[in-house]
């Protein structure tokens, strides 16, 4: 408020009047007065009353305000800026499917619409009306008058601006006299000194050099370089009680953190690594299958192991593209494979493996088998040049692999068939072998499979 | 502040008195010619069944329609206590006149009752021997029987006579005594017996609309007609504020500032309507779940589409943008005009939760219902009539009385 800053005159003069200012008991005699006064004509007046006095804006013949109509426009920029955003970046920009919806403007977008709109207009709201209000205002000539400390406690004041059009110091005085107030003042400039005390700009100048030291120290370390170890903020987390993979202790005998595994015990997990039914294969006759097969296999188990470094001429893998697809191998893989299926051939089962094929597997290869699931009629119809179909499950090469290699495609994966080994138990796994070997043979019996008492009915359908 | 008054401005207009028989026939003649539009509109000629299952909805849509006003006018009068509002005190009494037209209104379920009694399955299909779904079927067993269903409406309407009645007799004896207690003796039950009234109004919309189709589930359903209850109450509010002020009644009691304020609530209630009506309709259209969206699918097929699409603009759009200036929410014929489009808008909104249950969509059986609908509140208006005829329009003794008169609104 610069216009009753102290003047850096020598001279001693009279204090600058700003208006008058006058004092009721009651809300009723501050409103008749605030009216009385609005009735003369003068516009630049302010009411200050401790608690909200209905009527009393129509009383000091305030004008409306302007900013519901700057919150109206700020709505609706907040309505189309969000909008046109979804409208570029769902339809235009980046086009992508999200639960199958359309692109662009869709219902989904009325939400994020509404609250950028209630966003913008909030926040207008509040800034304009401290804008409109010129806040923050940190003094005013009114506080000079101790009366005017008791407008938040028990007493009403009209105050009347010098800064009117029409003000005239005798004659506001008589107005406001009329009215009967319980005091009137002029409201006069302060004239106390208003220059800060001398130590509290040395200490504000202390303060924020003090305020800028540790800044100076981050910036220090990450500008420069130390060979000193790191401070270590948290201690006990930096430096665990524990003991980690390949380091020693003194606990043990033989100096080892890692232990070895107690004699006539199984780990968990380890039954999986020796057991056919969990492999597909019988690790046991792993030996007798030549190196090449077994580098494929390697190659098949530990991707990473086979780079080309590794990959010594001795495995047989002479191209460095074919260790880099370690599925692809798996296609002429030649593992002892187990012949027979480890699960009992019943009605239970094929139900088992019947549920469990239309679950997980029918999505691509179909229902039926044949490599025309939802997925694969979906990809073929966008066209897209790259989609490789599913393998039907009745061609040859399918037909004459034994269960342990379907058994191992459904635990392994192959292509781009992911693994079922998550999501399907070795039992259900067998049991969809199972089904898969109903299904190739219902395609491919011979009449003389079928028993005698069903040839009639084949019959019949005929 | 001065309340001397003349008692002849706070009584209902002695002309009104007359009209009410004349408005009892109009309403019940207007009834039967909707029924008639609605029975012989849709009849196919073979069976008759199509016609009397139109009828049924239709009286069911426009009976939810006219009874939606008083169970906002309890709500309204439960939360002014509750939140000790004095403001409202002046308008305070119409509302109280309103909501004691509950009982009335009760005696027009009858007919819905006696239709589930003689075994007919023309509304409620669960009420009938061949379900086609088995979810309707087995809610059918127990809670969607016809017993438990009139025991639960007997409930509802037991809860909500019961209250008002206590309220309207509290708010008489204060006109006797001007006793400050019985304002803070209401006060006190306000907030248990909101409580009561948000569960029974909101079972009731479950039970008499939202089991019309059974198969169709949405919890935020009672909510949905609670806001189209809140938004059309305050319509009624401000129609039957502004007919007293025209036949010379409480002209200074019932300032501008409360019409701007009652046209607040009534662009709140727009809004919060559509907000409601938005929210049940995107998450099912974004979960795309067959058992949810096929009661939407319902209201686009057999020529429904272009209605159902138009309660968009009617319900929202128009009224919101229109209500939306403080110019016109204080201005006396501009709000009448928002109060009487939004009370269309709810009929509106009535028929498209009721009547595409009923069949495909038919100008003469529509053209129909909307004279049924109007027939309904013509039976409404002579049913205040009676009810506001000797009691004093205004709560003169109310200790709050004052402060509604003291209030007015800040200049923004």
């Amino acid at each position: 408020m610069s216009e009753h800053k102290p003047r850096k005159t020598t001279e001693k003069k009279v204090p600058k009047a700003f208006g008058w200012m006058a004092e009721y008991q009651d809300e009723n005699s501050l409103l008749a007065a605030a009216r009385k006064v609005r009735d003369s004509g003068y516009t630049k007046t302010d009411a200050f009353t401790p608690f909200p006095v209905h009527g009393i804006d129509e009383a000091l013949g305030i004008k409306p305000t302007i900013l519901p109509f700057i919150v109206l426009c700020a709505g609706l920029t907040g309505l189309s800026t969000a909008l046109l955003m979804q409208w570029w970046m769902n339809g235009v920009d980046y086009k992508y499917i999200i639960s199958a919806k359309p692109f662009g403007i869709t219902p989904a977008s009325i939400p994020v619409a509404f609250e950028l709109t209630v966003l913008f207009s909030a926040f207008t709201t509040f800034l304009g009306m401290i804008a409109l209000n010129q806040l923050p205002k940190f003094s005013n000539p009114v506080f000079t008058n101790p009366r005017f400390d008791r407008a938040t406690n028990d007493r009403f004041f009209l105050y009347v601006e010098a800064a009117d059009k029409y003000y005239n110091r005798d004659s506001v005085k008589e107005l406001l006299g009329g009215t009967h107030p319980d005091s009137l003042d002029e409201v006069l400039e302060d004239t106390t000194p208003s220059a800060l005390p001398r130590p509290i700009i040395l200490g504000t100048i202390l303060l924020v050099i003090a305020g800028l030291i540790p800044a100076m120290i981050i910036l220090n370390i990450r500008a420069g370089y130390s060979t000193a170890p790191r401070f270590h903020v948290f201690f006990d987390m930096d430096f665990q009680p524990k003991k980690k993979a390949q380091q020693t202790t003194t606990i043990f005998a033989d100096g080892r953190s890692m232990r070895p595994q107690v004699k006539g015990t199984v780990g968990r997990g380890q039954l999986e690594e020796q057991d056919p039914f969990y492999l597909g294969y019988d690790p046991s006759k792993l030996t007798a299958i030549d190196t090449l097969e077994t580098g494929k296999f390697v190659s098949l188990q530990e991707p990473k192991a086979t780079d080309s470094s590794a990959a010594s001429p001795a495995s047989g893998l002479t191209s460095d593209g074919s260790a880099q697809t370690p599925a692809a191998p798996s296609a002429t893989l030649n593992l002892p494979w187990i012949d027979k299926l480890p699960i009992e051939v019943n009605e239970a089962n094929i139900a088992v493996g019947k549920q469990k094929f239309e679950t997980y597997c029918s999505a691509c290869h179909g229902y039926a088998g044949f490599g025309d699931g939802l997925v694969h009629k979906r990809a073929d119809s966008l066209a897209q040049g790259y989609w490789l179909a599913p393998t039907s499950l009745h061609v040859d090469k399918v037909r004459s692999q034994p269960v342990g290699q379907i058994f191992h495609t459904i635990t392994k994966g192959q292509g781009k068939m992911a693994s079922y080994a998550s999501s399907l138990n070795p039992k259900e796994r067998w049991a969809i072998v199972l089904y898969v070997r109903a299904l190739q043979k219902s395609r491919n019996a011979d009449l003389s499979e079928v028993p005698a008492d069903m040839v009639k009915t084949l019959d019949e359908v005929k | 502040m001065n309340l001397n008054y003349e008692k002849s401005t706070i009584e209902l207009p002695e002309s009104w008195r007359a009209k009410a028989p004349i408005l009892l026939s109009a309403g019940l003649i207007l009834l039967c010619i909707g029924f008639l539009c609605a029975f012989g509109g849709s009849s196919t000629g073979e069976d008759n069944q199509q016609g009397f299952k139109y009828l049924c909805h239709s009286y069911l849509a426009n009976f939810v329609y006219v009874f939606s006003f008083t169970l906002g006018a309890l709500f309204f009068i439960l939360v002014q206590f509750l939140t000790r509002a004095g403001w409202s005190t002046s308008i305070r009494r119409v509302a109280e006149i309103l909501m004691m037209m509950i009982p009335y209104l009760a005696l027009l379920f009858i007919p819905i009752i006696a239709m589930l009694f003689a075994g007919s399955s023309a509304l409620y299909e669960w009420n009938g021997k061949n379900i086609h779904s088995s979810v309707i079927a087995s809610k059918a067993t127990f809670y969607l029987s016809k017993e438990f269903f009139t025991l639960r409406t007997v409930i509802y309407f037991t809860y909500w006579i019961l209250t008002a009645n206590w309220f309207f007799r509290i708010s008489r004896a204060q006109d006797e005594s001007g006793d400050a207690e019985l304002s803070l003796l209401r006060q006190k039950w306000a907030g248990p017996l909101i409580m009561l009234f948000s569960l029974s109004a909101s079972f009731a919309a479950f039970d008499w609309l939202m089991s019309i189709d059974a198969d169709w589930y949405s919890t935020i359903f009672g909510v949905y007609l609670f806001a189209g209850s809140m938004m059309s109450f305050f319509a009624v509010m401000i129609v039957i504020n502004m007919l007293l002020q025209n036949a010379g009644k409480i002209q200074k009691l019932v300032t501008v500032e409360h019409f701007h304020d009652m046209g607040k609530f009534l662009f709140g209630f727009v809004m919060f309507w559509s907000y409601i009506a938005f929210s049940q309709l995107v998450l099912i259209w974004y979960a795309n779940i067959p058992e949810e969206t096929f009661w939407y699918q319902v209201r686009l097929d057999n020529g429904w589409m272009t209605f159902s699409y138009c309660i968009i603009p009617i319900h929202f759009i128009i009224p919101f943008l229109f209500l939306m200036s403080r110019h016109i929410r204080r201005n006396r014929t501009a709000l009448t005009i928002g109060a009487v489009w939004l009370l269309f808008a709810h009929w509106y909104d009535m028929t498209f939760l009721v009547m595409p249950n009923a069949g495909p969509a038919q100008l003469v059986p529509l053209l129909g219902h909307f004279l049924g609908g109007i027939g309904m509140l013509s039976i409404f208006a002579s049913m205040f009539i009676w009810r506001a005829d000797g009691v004093p329009l205004v709560a003169m003794r109310d200790p709050r009385l004052p402060e509604a008169m003291a209030y007015t609104n800040p200049i923004l």
